[in-house]
């Protein structure tokens, strides 16, 4: 077997709610290393994509594959395992674990303790238990001292809007995966926040080896960040390629500021 | 007036006369009007005659948010309403009395059978309808007047004089325990009870001025020594260790203290404990309501049964079940949570796509499915039915009988107590724990961060179903013959409502639980026949007050100070590494994300 031309890959995907096509003939792929913007008007099916991505919804039709394997199918936790981990549009974190712990969950499926060894505390666990504190701390140190010291022993819920959203990519980042979903990063967050948000995509490339498929509306940051952009709109993509190509799509362009006036 | 509407006075106000009715039409107070907590005067039906009035007046003084702000009652408002509201309470409750009166006490009783002559007779103090009626009246005004002060009165007041109080209540209910480990412990106890009844005046004033002491001290300049002393106990791995030392080892004197008819009851508790302990894993740390729990409990007593050669009661005698086997109980109780484990599966597979409500009716079934099983005839050649089950073993071991001494059974089931607290407390600080706790949060997101959903589901079932089989296994050993009447829903509801009065995922909580819900109408056989009503009472209480249980689980219930301390300390730091805090947190940034919380 040849090794996999592309990291994921999306070919003819199609999602309906009832009469409502949400996605359809979808295709599009993303490349290791890359940073792949999806941009489109609200109810394009950029979150639907990113759900049947993740295993949350399975597609009505098509195929995806991730590394040349087929993962339709697959429960999100077994996506999680492969390598994709993802962040949600809004906010889902668990509020009453502390911020250390939300990122030690993360680590979850990459170690293995059972009960037996959980029960008799074997060394086994406790080295495994401490390699998970050590990556989750890792993960964290990611956004600087944002979520690192006294806040580690601190719930989720006490964080401000933007840091609980730097903790769920902190606890994507430590699912140790391959492939980074980031659905709206920058939402609710103010021109200073969101600047250096885009700093901290081009990081997780450049520093971490990771490929981001990132939902994104803010264009500045799209245009910051994008090695390629891929409009949807209506289930389908209208444009895909560089950012200034998109950008001036005219297809694009109608999307967002509507059909111009016949005749 | 006093800052609370008028309205709102007269409406809780009458509100505790209804109250006052309803205790009275349910028989508490004739029930309870000779329990004696101090002296000859104060007995547990008089304290009853002022609660409904202390609860509306308390109630009624709450701090209200009128336009935005908090506003509290004054003291002298707080007495006053008091008073007002218990008057009111004590008007319905008089015009009640001497309606019953008038239209007779005894055409009454057809309908209300509580309703007699010596509960009229209780109510006014001997002195027949109009002319008791005063005395009444002026209690209930006390009360209210009480339940006002009780939420008003400056707070260095209040909570010594609540936990004087409260202290002095427990120990008058307690009666029967307490002497006998004064006794047994080599002291006199004339001082402090009179012989077969409550505290005298002397004792009731000294356990109520060495509560009273002791609160102030605890809670003395401002709550800080109660915070440092909470935190360095929380922090310090010895005290945590010291702490439990202690516990276990008044758990371990408790039965010889107390002789063997409350040791009977401290077995009833520990076999709740267990029963707690492993509804809170299923409950507790992976978030599954299940009330069908009694399955396990079930599965448990009767598999004992049959691998431990009992045999089942029938028309003619006995008879040797389908199945059978002559282990010993040792070698057969692993077997039985090991089974257990495997029903835990088979219950959970079906349910693994339910949430909420629906998983609890759902258990709620299955558990009822059991409960008929053991009933029924279709299962009388394994398990007897209607009949049951007898001799089950008696799990002796170096001479010790675990059936017929009390003393000793609650040995055997602490033993299990023990190993099932430990198992739990490992299982809640590890990967696996925090796997439940991420389900239990938001089962969704876990799953999308890795973690199998499904895998732990069914290891909370299977593992809580172990648990609760070894409560069966001791409730067997203890009992030695099984009846359905036994395994009904009301051990799902038993269960659940220790856990939860407890603290959800808290395993000292359990044990509080159980103490409070098993140990205490268990003490005082009078409260059997109201069981229901206390239980029902107890939760409401517990989720109006006190939402995250007796005893919480650090998680629910982090405090705010804690953060502001270590917010601080941290901040100071970071000052010192001539870190910028101000560019952390860049300025007005904060305040605006503050408020775009979820």
């Amino acid at each position: 077997m040849s090794a996999p031309e592309h990291l994921l890959e999306l070919t003819n995907v199609a999602k309906h709610f009832g009469g409502l096509y949400a996605l359809s003939g979808l295709t599009f792929h993303v490349d290791p290393g890359e940073i792949v913007s999806v941009i489109g008007p609200n109810g394009a099916g950029k979150s639907t994509m990113f759900n049947v991505v993740t295993g949350l919804y399975g597609p009505d039709d098509g195929g995806i594959r991730f590394r040349g394997a087929n993962i339709v199918g697959l429960a999100p936790n077994q996506v999680t395992k492969l390598g994709i981990a993802r962040t949600f549009q809004t906010v889902h974190l668990f509020p009453n674990m502390t911020i250390l712990e939300n990122a030690m969950v993360g680590q979850h499926c990459r170690t293995r303790s059972g009960v037996f060894g959980s029960v008799f505390r074997l060394p086994g666990t406790r080295r495994e238990e401490q390699r998970i504190r050590e990556r989750a701390r890792e993960s964290l140190g990611f956004f600087g001292s944002r979520l690192a010291g006294y806040r580690e022993e601190q719930p989720a819920s006490a964080l401000s809007y933007a840091n609980r959203r730097r903790l769920e990519m902190a606890r994507a980042l430590a699912t140790d995966p391959a492939l980074v979903m980031l659905d709206e990063p920058t939402a609710g967050m103010n021109p200073r926040e969101t600047l250096e948000l885009r700093d901290h995509i081009v990081r997780m490339r450049d520093e971490l080896g990771l490929t981001v498929l990132v939902i994104e509306h803010d264009m500045r940051v799209v245009k910051g960040v994008s090695d390629r952009v891929v409009a949807l709109d209506y289930g389908r993509k209208i444009a895909e390629g560089s950012y200034d190509e998109v950008a001036n799509d005219p297809q694009v362009i109608e999307a967002y500021l509507g059909t111009k006036a016949v005749g | 007036m006093g800052g609370v509407p008028t309205r709102s006075i007269v409406r809780t106000g009458l509100l505790g006369g209804v109250g006052a009715i309803y205790v009275a039409l349910v028989g508490l107070y004739t029930k309870f009007a000779d329990l004696e907590l101090v002296g000859q005067q104060i007995t547990l039906g008089r304290v009853l005659i002022v609660a409904p009035a202390f609860v509306a007046a308390f109630a009624v003084t709450r701090p209200r948010v009128v336009a935005g702000e908090r506003q509290t009652v004054e003291l002298r408002g707080g007495l006053g309403v008091g008073a007002l509201s218990g008057l009111v309470g004590a008007g319905v409750f008089a015009a009640a009395l001497w309606f019953a009166d008038w239209f007779g006490v005894d055409r009454i009783r057809e309908v209300f059978v509580a309703i007699t002559e010596p509960l009229v007779d209780f109510l006014t103090f001997d002195k027949g309808v109009p002319a008791g009626l005063p005395i009444l009246i002026a209690l209930c005004v006390v009360g209210g007047v009480v339940g006002g002060f009780v939420r008003t009165a400056p707070v260095e007041i209040r909570r010594p004089a609540s936990a004087g109080v409260l202290a002095v209540i427990l120990f008058g209910l307690l009666q029967r325990i307490i002497p006998i480990v004064f006794v047994q412990l080599g002291f006199e106890a004339d001082w402090l009870y009179d012989r077969g009844a409550g505290l005298t005046w002397f004792g009731a004033l000294i356990v109520f001025a060495v509560a009273a002491a002791a609160n102030s001290l605890w809670n003395r300049d401002g709550g800080r020594t109660r915070e440092r002393v909470r935190r360095n106990v929380g922090q310090a791995p010895a005290a945590k260790v010291g702490l439990f030392v202690a516990i276990l080892a008044i758990m371990t004197i408790l039965p010889l203290l107390l002789g063997t008819a409350i040791s009977e009851v401290l077995g009833s508790v520990m076999i709740y404990v267990l029963l707690g302990l492993g509804l809170n894993i299923v409950v507790g740390y992976a978030g599954l309501l299940d009330l069908g729990y009694v399955a396990f409990f079930a599965f448990g007593a009767y598999t004992t049964g049959l691998l431990t050669g009992a045999f089942l009661n029938t028309t003619t005698g006995a008879a040797t079940p389908a199945l059978s086997a002559d282990l010993n109980f040792y070698v057969a109780v692993w077997i039985v949570a090991l089974l257990a484990a495997g029903v835990g599966l088979l219950i959970g597979a079906p349910v693994l796509r339910l949430r909420g409500d629906y998983l609890a009716i759902v258990t709620l079934g299955l558990g009822e499915i059991v409960s008929v099983i053991t009933a029924s005839k279709w299962a009388q050649p394994l398990i007897g039915g209607p009949q049951g089950m007898r001799g089950v073993t008696k799990a002796e071991v170096f001479g010790l009988n675990f059936q017929d001494n009390p003393q000793h059974f609650y040995y055997l089931a602490l033993a299990f107590v023990l190993l099932a607290a430990f198992v739990s407390w490992r299982l809640s600080t590890s990967r696996i724990g925090r796997a439940w706790n991420a389900m239990r949060e938001d089962e969704q997101v876990a799953d999308a961060m890795g973690i199998s959903t499904t895998k732990f589901k069914l290891l909370a079932f299977a593992l809580g179903g172990a648990i609760g089989s070894l409560g069966g296994a001791l409730f067997a050993v203890s009992i030695g013959s099984l009846t359905p009447a036994s395994f009904e829903i009301t051990v799902s509801i038993t269960a659940l409502a220790v856990v939860i009065l407890g603290g959800l995922g808290s395993i000292p909580g359990v044990l509080v639980g159980a103490l409070v819900l098993i140990g205490l109408p268990g003490l005082l056989r009078e409260f059997e026949e109201y069981r229901a009503l206390i239980y029902g009472g107890a939760l409401v209480a517990i989720m109006i007050l006190r939402p995250q249980g007796l005893i919480p689980n650090v998680r629910r219930s982090r405090e705010l100070e804690d953060e502001e301390v270590s917010q601080d300390a941290w901040a100071a730091k970071a000052a010192a590494e001539s870190e910028a805090v101000a560019a952390v947190l860049p300025g007005g940034g904060l305040g605006v994300e503050r408020e775009d919380l979820e």
